[in-house]
């Protein structure tokens, strides 16, 4: 099995898409992260939906774990609001991490072991021109693996 | 000086170059130099290990690890967040009212623990009230790192370089307790008006914002109730037992050790986890730093410097008090009070001992420790707490930057300072 036999039409966002479209496609298509692209259509990086809740939720409430505990329900329902008019560029860790990227004849075990190294929930696919054709989430590959 | 001495100047005077400057890691510059120190014979195994003029001072290290084992436990109860809440409570919203309760809990929690701890405790429940507030945070930030190294001033635990001074001059806590506590209440006093005149004026009280304060649930910042308690009831037994030293003859390393050990065996903390909260790298700094003064005091440039620094002064003591006060002060400013103040011990206790021991002459240590505790606050570099503080802040989006810190830190070090010469001079001196 390779990973054309997995592949799937991925949703993308680029740098300067506003971060709360990229949380409302992970929300709405189930995704466990979206493919960010630059400028030029090729991949960028993965944001993984944790990094946007990074950005979502106040560093003080990441640095003491009890001050999230402080927080009454009405203002925890609304932290997402931190969102509002920040880019996907900002959601980014500072240091780039190894673009998780493979091409279409990657064994599972390629793929397995990307995921693994890069500690991403999917992996972008680059067809024989070089150009994204889709993705292969972490979601797929196990249910393709178990179901065998 | 033989060419010895010479060396090990140089030696030292390149690591703390290499320390005051961040060049390599500051672990790094002081076991390097106490390597080259070893290396050159300037000092030796049985002095760097063993002597307790010229060795490392275990009572310092072992009342380190003691306190940070206890502080370890102490900040996994909550206990801070809960006070701070409550504090914005009872200000009801009122800015400097806030500002005040939290300075005054900083400087109370700074002399009980090490500064570094207080603020990482503090800062980042100031954040969350101030948000709630909608009021600058970076006035209340500056203000808690001032007050953290005002009030570390006021017992032998509450500043690194107090603990060496301890150790050193073989002072008490108790002693700290007699001669700093007192004028650190009036600093605080005065610093409380500073904060009035540098930044209270600007604060705009917001009802509306006030009331979603009164929203915050401040009991539920603590999960554990019993191991808060636990914590609490071997804080006040440490406590205790600093104070009762005149009877139990206890050291204070061995009080901190003991303590630590205490939690650890009643709480439900595991050792690991208490051992994973000590900063070795700290610890290891504080031993780099006493090898390589050591090997100063073996080859005979301690004594050449305070012979010289007798000299100069003339042996009159309230000239070398208030140099000491003043030069501590601008020097910790510029460079960590904590090297500073491990080099500077053997010279002043050498300058105690020529003014005739433990009487009158004692005044140079409280000079010492008030010159290099409270210049630390001077610029934003010259004490941990505030490296801490701009740290902090700037993680969370509100970025202080150097001169912002360092304007309203020389006001404060420039009034404060010189409000203990007269200190000094009344009651030590006259």
């Amino acid at each position: 099995m390779r990973a054309r036999d997995l592949l799937a039409d991925f949703p993308v966002v680029g740098l300067d898409s506003p971060v709360i479209d990229a949380a409302r496609m992970l929300a709405e298509q189930d995704l466990p992260g979206i493919i960010v692209v630059g400028d030029d259509g090729s991949p960028f990086t993965i944001l993984p939906g944790t990094e946007v809740l990074r950005l979502a939720v106040p560093t003080y409430c990441q640095d003491d774990p009890a001050l999230a505990r402080v927080v009454d329900e009405a203002h925890a329902d609304a932290f997402l609001d931190a969102l509002n008019g920040r880019t996907v560029r900002e959601a980014l860790p500072r240091q780039r991490r190894e673009l998780p990227v493979t091409d279409l004849d990657a064994t599972v075990l390629e793929l397995a072991a990307l995921m693994a190294r890069t500690r991403s929930p999917l992996v972008a696919v680059l067809g024989d021109d070089r150009r994204l054709t889709g993705a292969v989430t972490l979601q797929a590959l196990l249910d393709r693996m178990l179901a065998t | 000086m033989s060419v010895l001495s010479w060396m090990s100047v140089a030696v030292f005077l390149a690591a703390y170059t290499l320390i005051a400057t961040e060049k390599v890691h500051r672990v790094a510059a002081a076991l390097g130099g106490a390597g080259i120190m070893l290396l050159i014979h300037a000092t030796g195994a049985q002095a760097a290990f063993f002597s307790e003029q010229s060795g490392i001072d275990w009572n310092v290290i072992f009342l380190l690890l003691g306190m940070m084992i206890i502080v370890g436990v102490l900040k996994q109860t909550g206990v801070f967040e809960y006070l701070a809440i409550w504090a914005a409570k009872r200000a009801r919203g009122r800015p400097f009212r806030l500002m005040v309760l939290l300075v005054l809990i900083t400087a109370a929690a700074s002399a009980l623990l090490d500064n570094v701890t207080t603020v990482l405790l503090i800062a980042p429940v100031t954040l969350l009230v101030c948000e709630r507030l909608a009021v600058n945070v970076a006035p209340f930030l500056i203000a808690e790192a001032l007050a953290s190294n005002i009030g570390g001033a006021a017992t032998l635990v509450g500043d690194p370089p107090n603990i060496i001074i301890a150790s050193r001059g073989g002072l008490s806590f108790n002693d700290f307790l007699i001669h700093m506590a007192p004028m650190v209440i009036v600093l605080m006093v005065v610093f409380i008006g500073l904060c009035w005149l540098m930044f209270g004026r600007s604060f705009r009280y917001d009802p509306e914002r006030a009331a979603s304060i009164m929203e915050l649930e401040e009991k539920e910042a603590i999960e554990d109730r019993r191991l808060l308690w636990q914590s609490l009831a071997v804080l006040v037994i440490v406590m205790a037992a600093f104070v009762l030293h005149p009877v139990l003859h206890y050291e204070p390393s061995v009080v901190a050790l003991l303590g630590g050990g205490l939690l650890v065996a009643a709480t439900r903390v595991t050792t690991s986890d208490a051992i994973a909260e000590v900063e070795w790298p700290t610890l290891v700094f504080f031993a780099g730093l006493f090898v390589m003064v050591g090997a100063l005091v073996e080859t005979g440039v301690i004594g050449r410097l305070s012979q010289a620094a007798v000299a100069g002064t003339d042996g009159r003591l309230e000239l070398t008090t208030m140099g000491l006060l003043g030069g501590s002060a601008v020097l910790s400013a510029i460079v960590d009070n904590i090297p500073y103040v491990a080099t500077m011990s053997p010279i002043v206790e050498q300058l105690v001992q020529s003014t005739g021991g433990a009487g009158q002459g004692q005044v140079l240590w409280w000079a010492l420790a008030f010159g290099a505790d409270l210049g630390g606050n001077a610029t934003a570099v010259g004490a941990a707490a505030n490296v801490v503080i701009l740290g902090i802040a700037a993680r969370n989006g509100t970025p202080i930057s150097f001169w912002q810190f360092t304007k309203y830190g020389l006001i404060v070090t420039a009034v404060t300072v010189p409000m203990v010469a007269p200190y000094l001079w009344l009651r030590y001196l006259l």
